[in-house]
């Protein structure tokens, strides 16, 4: 049996990931806490370590917090090509 | 597992409260073990209430199947009439109902009822053996209570003892996987008869007038009458007015109404239930939030919840008692409707921070009852000389004020030692005791004044010389100089924010006396906020049971701090020491929390902003909205422009509906736009007006807005209406329906997130006849192209430069709205053609009828409805998902046949009567579907083109049905007050694609009536009976005298009807679909009050019989488009459904609350026709208010047949 597509789908979303590492991230999950905006710090298996700056939940900032790839509905990764993810602040 | 309880109906005197106010003919069900005690009790204590004196509260769990023997020791029949459960409706009804055996129960007799409990909640019951409204009825003195279901395997204690109990108000529930919990029961009900100590009505200390009436929760009351005639006779407080310390346990000791008792961050429920007859309350709990669906973590989370009679909701405190702060000590529970606070409908949810043993006494020696730890948290700690426990370490003096809060007052005083002991590590202003702030929230400072001045509300010079706003320090000589227009404040911060605020009382120490009110000394003042994070303690901007004062005198500033941790909508802010003083003079406002990074701008120049009623919110995430805030208002006492009182009360400050109505310190009543035609039909149009005073919320075509629904003032239910516009119930879950209409109580606060895809002008309404009449309207104005004082949203197309004029104002009528049929339109079309035209409508077979009834009908009926072949039904049209509909409506209408020509309606009357003629001119008005509101929105308002018809004219509307909606309003908007009483509404039914719809006797198609089978290719048949509730009627009887309802309708009367029960707005009679089966009519022909809804001594009742065979998919399609201000309830016997049909997760009830002007529900019934039992039998659909609904004719009866029977045929499946 080959491979399917939803299994070529997540390892071309890892090598992407892993292509990126360092670079800042924007990613939307179906579930708790819903945003995060952080550096890719590392990919172990099918997790992302993310260096988070700033999700919907301000406890949750300043944290390292590791991401199932499965759980990622939307993301975006600063490549420098696109538009910049905006630095968000608490005024 | 099967329960029994042996529950005894008896006469009891109800003792509400310790100054001896008393219901001499109160009635209670009490379990039989405590019958003998509870009567013994109240023979020892006539007048102290009586703890075992209480609504009757047992509890079962899901699943249980439940035997309650009832035993009558009342000298009527009457019964126990269960909401929520499974029964067979035939033999355990608690009523006799259709053709059902009766099921309640004679005098000195016994009956057995068994029910099943399928779901954890609150199962409601009351009698309906003796209907009556009067205080000879039996729902109004008390004979109601609940079954309280649990989670299965649950098991409760009394939370004294800790021991087994069977029944009672307050219990602590466990579960051997589930956290324990606080469970306290909050019966509110209102209407009771009150004697005082002598056996007469209670005197008011200070008008000498007869008190308001009684509204109270579990059986006591403790109003401020009371308290305060021991202000004035010495005994404590000297210097005190009186509503100041109206909830203060310092002067007084503890009330006699509910203390719900539990330590720091015990989980809880708070059971919520209207055991009343007439009023629709809002409960509100300091401190703390809840969702509005416990089970469903989308829906709203709220910390105010309006409660119509025989309804009921739990309320889940988020974080357990004290909430995410862990705030400790005294947080008041309310109606907020300020008479109903005033009238003692208040009592406190105590949090204590130390271990209660018993050991311990209250600042005044009454000792504390101990309270055992709940068994799954750790126990609190004891309590010690340096640390003695909330309330032991306030520096208070027994019968005085409370003490001022530590470090608050600029200039005030510090810590004393024990205070210092309580206080948390680092105590600043606004946090003492307990720190509601994380150290990251960026802190915002707010200056923020409470000043008085006059306001002028309309064009004509309407006025309220004694207004009084908050205002920020720097808008202060602004404001005052008439540079800047006053509006309710409104601030603006992200969420994840601390607030400081400073405020200062700037307010004379006296409000000066009127024809509406009398002299107070309204002296100190505060600010109470909801929703948001803090320490209750010192933070209140209250003055409650054992806590401090938080308020300040004239001159002086306080410090407050809070924190707003998520994104929490509006929160709304008051002042809480003398509310019923002045909050109707304008003293209210809100704080928006918005998503975080969010930036605020003047919508006019684009510059940042801090505050304001009308914003552009711009956020770097989600789309930029514009935001608006619109506040509700009643009890505005205004004067006119030569000083006259506009509807003051009888006397000065009576709480019997003085003053009229604003919204944002504005309002545009109707009787001033009629134009130089005199005609009705123009009143909302700018070409012949010009634009409202009230607001104008602008925007561009394609701008996503949000709307923060608040009220401000001071007591009644109001309906808030945008034509054109729709909205998530639940704004987080797109899985919530749509809607277009809000009720709402005072303190409430919503906010609809839509956006506006076409340009135009939308109403939005306050829609009762009376609020609408005295002004409570505005626009929403799209733009089409740029105008030069709006900027345009940072994320949207920038408008196109504006190629034509903005219309204006002519004085003449509006020119004629485009032809909507001239575009091509790809799809399937309907077409319905309608006729507007006048004629009698019986109301049911004892005669009662409307000479002068105005029906809508499809042209193909009106020749049958008009010769009597055909009977009249409201216009009930229907059509699929993707259809266009297109309505030619053509008006018939004759200006002799109103019964009014001269202009002025004399009964139902609204507040400010003014000459306002019929109109001949009429339109269709629809909800929730699509159209362009410039050519099809059924109505002519602002500067959108005429969409009424004349006599002999014809106009065709285009709506485009886009989704399920279900039930949708159509109504008349040409003349409001001459029109819609009389009859000018129906419905329109949004069915799902492929629906056909047919007869359910001939199995023929139908293209209109209120009950049809909707047959789909991927759906089960379904039967769909739509009931049309309305109010406002004026009926006359078969000797053609004027039926004056409710007055006219109730059973057993007193000899005396006290016309001050009697508002504006419960004037005139009740409907279904034009029917009316008032229960007068069938008690003086046969009087027997526990047989009235019988219909084998009756036959059945002219309202509606629905028919259906048990198991028969049911779905009831609930419209309500007329028109009084009185919210109805409604309940159909035996059944539940889902609130929110489209939402899974929704809770399942038996009742809808809030019936009002616009109002739209669907009900699936769950399980079918005879719920999951598949029980046979009548069962009763009516509205839950007793007074004054039921006996009006409020009701009819669902059919389900256990056999066939020739003329229905069964549904295919």
């Amino acid at each position: 049996m080959g491979q399917s597509y939803n299994d070529k789908k997540e390892e071309g979303i890892v090598h992407y990931f892993r292509k990126n590492m360092g670079r800042r991230v924007f990613i939307l999950t179906k579930a708790f806490p819903f945003m995060f905006i952080g550096k890719i710090k590392s990919i172990v298996e099918d997790m992302v370590v993310l260096d988070v700056e700033t999700t919907s939940i301000p406890s949750l900032e300043g944290k390292e917090w590791t991401v199932h790839i499965h759980s990622i509905e939307v993301f975006y990764i600063e490549t420098g090509l696109g538009a910049k993810i905006p630095h968000l602040k608490d005024s | 597992m099967l329960r029994k309880y042996h529950v005894v109906a008896i006469p009891i005197r109800i003792v509400l409260n310790t100054f001896g106010d008393h219901n001499p003919n109160g009635m209670m069900y009490v379990l039989k073990e405590n019958e003998e005690k509870v009567k013994q009790s109240v023979k020892e204590n006539p007048f102290m209430p009586v703890p075992l004196v209480q609504p009757l509260i047992i509890r079962a769990n899901e699943g249980d199947a439940v035997e309650i023997l009832l035993e009558n020791k009342l000298p009527f029949h009457a019964g126990l009439h269960f909401q929520q459960a499974e029964y067979d409706v035939r033999t355990a009804d608690g009523a006799n109902v259709g053709l059902n055996e009766e099921s309640t129960v004679p005098p000195g007799e016994s009956y057995q009822y068994r029910i099943n409990v399928v779901k954890e909640g609150i199962y409601f019951f009351s009698d309906l053996g003796n209907p009556a409204s009067s205080e000879n009825g039996s729902n109004g003195n008390g004979l109601f209570g609940a079954l309280f279901v649990e989670r299965r395997f649950s098991w409760w204690t009394d939370p004294e003892t800790g021991k087994p109990m069977n029944s009672g108000v307050f219990a602590d529930i466990h579960h051997p996987i589930l956290p324990s919990f606080r469970e306290y029961a909050w019966v509110f009900h209102d209407e009771m008869e009150v004697d005082d100590l002598t056996g007469n009505r209670p005197i008011h200390h200070l008008t000498n007038q007869e008190e308001s009436s009684f509204h109270g929760a579990n059986y006591r009351f403790e109003p401020i009458n009371r308290r305060q005639q021991l202000i004035a006779e010495g005994v404590v407080c000297p210097n005190c007015e009186g509503e100041e310390v109206h909830h203060d346990s310092w002067v007084y000791g503890d009330p006699s109404t509910p203390i719900l008792r539990g330590y720091v961050g015990d989980p809880a429920k708070v059971r919520v239930v209207h055991g009343g007859v007439k009023e629709t309350h809002v409960f509100h709990y300091h401190v703390h939030q809840w969702l509005s669906d416990p089970d469903d973590l989308e829906s709203e989370i709220i910390d105010a919840q309006s409660i119509s009679p025989q309804t009921h909701y739990t309320v889940e405190p988020l974080y357990g008692l004290g909430s995410l702060q862990g705030s400790f000590g005294d947080s008041i529970i309310h109606c907020h409707l300020y008479p109903h606070f005033a009238a003692g409908m208040w009592g406190l949810n105590r949090v204590f921070n130390t271990l209660q043993d018993g050991s311990q006494c209250y600042p005044n020696g009454v000792p504390i009852k101990p309270l055992h730890p709940l068994p799954d948290r750790e126990a609190p700690p004891k309590p010690t000389f340096e640390k003695p426990g909330f309330p032991n370490f306030i520096p208070g003096k027994v019968g005085y004020k409370a003490p001022r809060p530590p470090l608050g007052i600029v200039g005030g005083r510090g810590l004393t030692e024990l205070e210092r002991h309580a206080a948390i590590e680092n105590p600043r202003p606004g946090a003492v005791f307990t720190d509601p702030s994380p150290e990251s929230a960026p802190v915002r400072e707010f200056n923020i004044s409470l000043i008085e001045l006059p306001i002028t509300y309309n064009k004509q010079g309407w006025h309220d010389p004694k207004g009084r706003i908050y205002v920020l320090d720097e808008d202060l000589e602004d404001i005052c100089a008439g540079r800047k227009e006053p509006e309710p404040l409104v601030i603006h911060t992200p969420a994840h924010t601390s607030f400081r605020i400073n405020y200062t009382n700037r307010l004379p120490h006296i409000l000066d006396g009127d024809a509406f009110q009398l002299v107070t000394r309204a002296y100190e003042t505060g600010f109470h906020i909801h929703f948001v994070k803090f320490d209750v303690l010192v933070n209140d901007g209250a003055n409650v049971g054992w806590n401090y004062d938080s308020s300040v005198l004239p001159g002086e500033t306080i410090q407050y701090c809070y924190y707003a941790e998520v994104e929490l909508k509006a929160w709304f802010f008051h002042d809480h020491l003398y509310p019923n003083a002045h909050q109707q003079h304008g003293v209210f406002g809100s704080g928006v929390v918005h998503p975080r990074f969010t930036e605020f701008l003047d919508s006019r120049t684009g510059e940042p902003v801090v505050h304001g009623t009308q914003i552009t919110s711009k956020n770097p995430l989600i789309p930029d909205y514009r935001d608006f805030a619109l506040f509700v208002q009643d009890f505005t006492l205004l004067f006119d422009k030569n000083g006259k009182p506009l509807q003051p009360p009888k006397f000065p400050s009576s709480d019997d509906d003085p003053g009229l109505f604003g919204v944002n310190y504005k309002n545009e009543p109707l009787q001033f736009r009629l134009g130089k035609d005199c005609d009705p039909a123009y009143t909302f149009s700018s070409y012949q007006n010009g634009d409202p005073v009230t607001p104008i919320l602008r925007a561009y075509e394609g701008d996503s807005i949000r709307i923060r629904l608040l009220q401000g003032s001071q007591e009644e239910s109001h309906s808030f209406n945008v034509h054109g516009l729709r909205w998530h119930k639940e704004r987080g879950s797109l899985n919530s329906s749509l809607k277009e209409q809000q009720h709402i109580g005072i303190s409430e606060s919503f906010t609809m997130e839509t956006y506006i895809e076409r340009a135009g002008d939308y109403l939005w309404a306050f829609e009762t006849e009376e609020d609408l009449w005295n002004g409570l309207w505005g626009l929403i104005r799209a733009y089409d192209e740029k105008v030069p004082d709006l900027i345009s949203l940072t994320d949207r197309p920038e408008p196109l430069k504006r190629s034509k004029p903005l219309p204006e104002y002519t004085g003449d009528k509006p020119p004629q709205a485009e032809d909507p049929t001239v575009h091509p339109v790809e799809g399937p079309v309907r077409y319905f053609d309608v006729v507007a035209f006048q004629t009698k409508l019986m109301y049911n077979d004892f005669g009662d009828h409307d000479p002068h009834g105005i029906m809508v009908a499809l042209k193909e009926d009106q020749e049958a409805i008009v010769n009597g072949t055909k009977k009249p039904e409201p216009l009930i049209i229907r059509a699929n998902v993707g259809d266009t509909v297109e309505v030619t409506l053509t008006s018939e209408l004759e200006m002799e046949k109103f019964p009014f020509p001269d202009g002025i309606y004399p009964y139902p009357v609204v507040k400010e009567q003014a000459y306002y003629p019929p109109s001949l001119r009429i339109s269709l008005h629809p909800q929730l579907i699509q159209y362009d509101v410039k050519t099809s929105a059924g109505e002519t308002v602002g500067f959108n083109g005429d969409q009424t018809v004349g006599p002999g004219e014809k106009r065709t509307y285009r709506w485009v049905v886009d989704t399920q909606v279900g039930a949708c309003g159509l109504w008349d908007m040409a003349d409001i007050r001459n029109h819609k009483s009389q009859g000018a509404f129906g419905a329109f039914i949004a069915e799902p694609r492929g629906t056909e719809y047919v007869d359910p006797y001939t199995l023929q198609p139908v293209s209109s009536g209120a009950n049809v089978v909707l047959r789909n290719p991927f759906l089960p048949d379904i039967r769909e009976f739509v009931v049309i509730l309305h109010d406002g009627v004026r009926l006359y009887d078969k000797q053609g005298q004027v039926i004056f309802d409710p007055v006219d309708g109730i059973l057993i009367p007193p000899p005396e009807i006290d016309e001050d029960l009697l508002d504006t707005y419960d004037q005139g009679s009740r409907g279904i679909n034009y029917r009316s089966e008032r229960l007068i009519n069938r008690y003086r022909k046969h009087p027997k009050l526990h047989e009235l809804f019988n219909s084998n001594v009756f036959g059945d009742p002219a309202t509606p019989v629905f028919e259906c065979y048990a198991g028969d998919p049911v779905t009831i399609r609930l419209v309500t488009p007329a028109e009084r201000r009185r919210a109805h309830s409604f309940h159909l016997h035996g059944h539940r459904w889902r609130f929110d049909t489209k939402d899974i997760e929704s809770r399942t009830e038996a009742f809808v609350g809030f019936h009002v002007a616009g109002a739209v529900k669907n009900l699936e019934l769950l399980g079918g026709a005879g719920a999951y039992g598949k029980f046979p039998g009548d069962y009763l659909y009516r509205s839950g208010n007793i007074r004054w609904d039921i006996e009006q004719g409020m009701w009819g009866i669902m059919r389900v047949h256990d056999k066939p029977i020739a003329e229905l045929p069964p549904l295919e499946q």
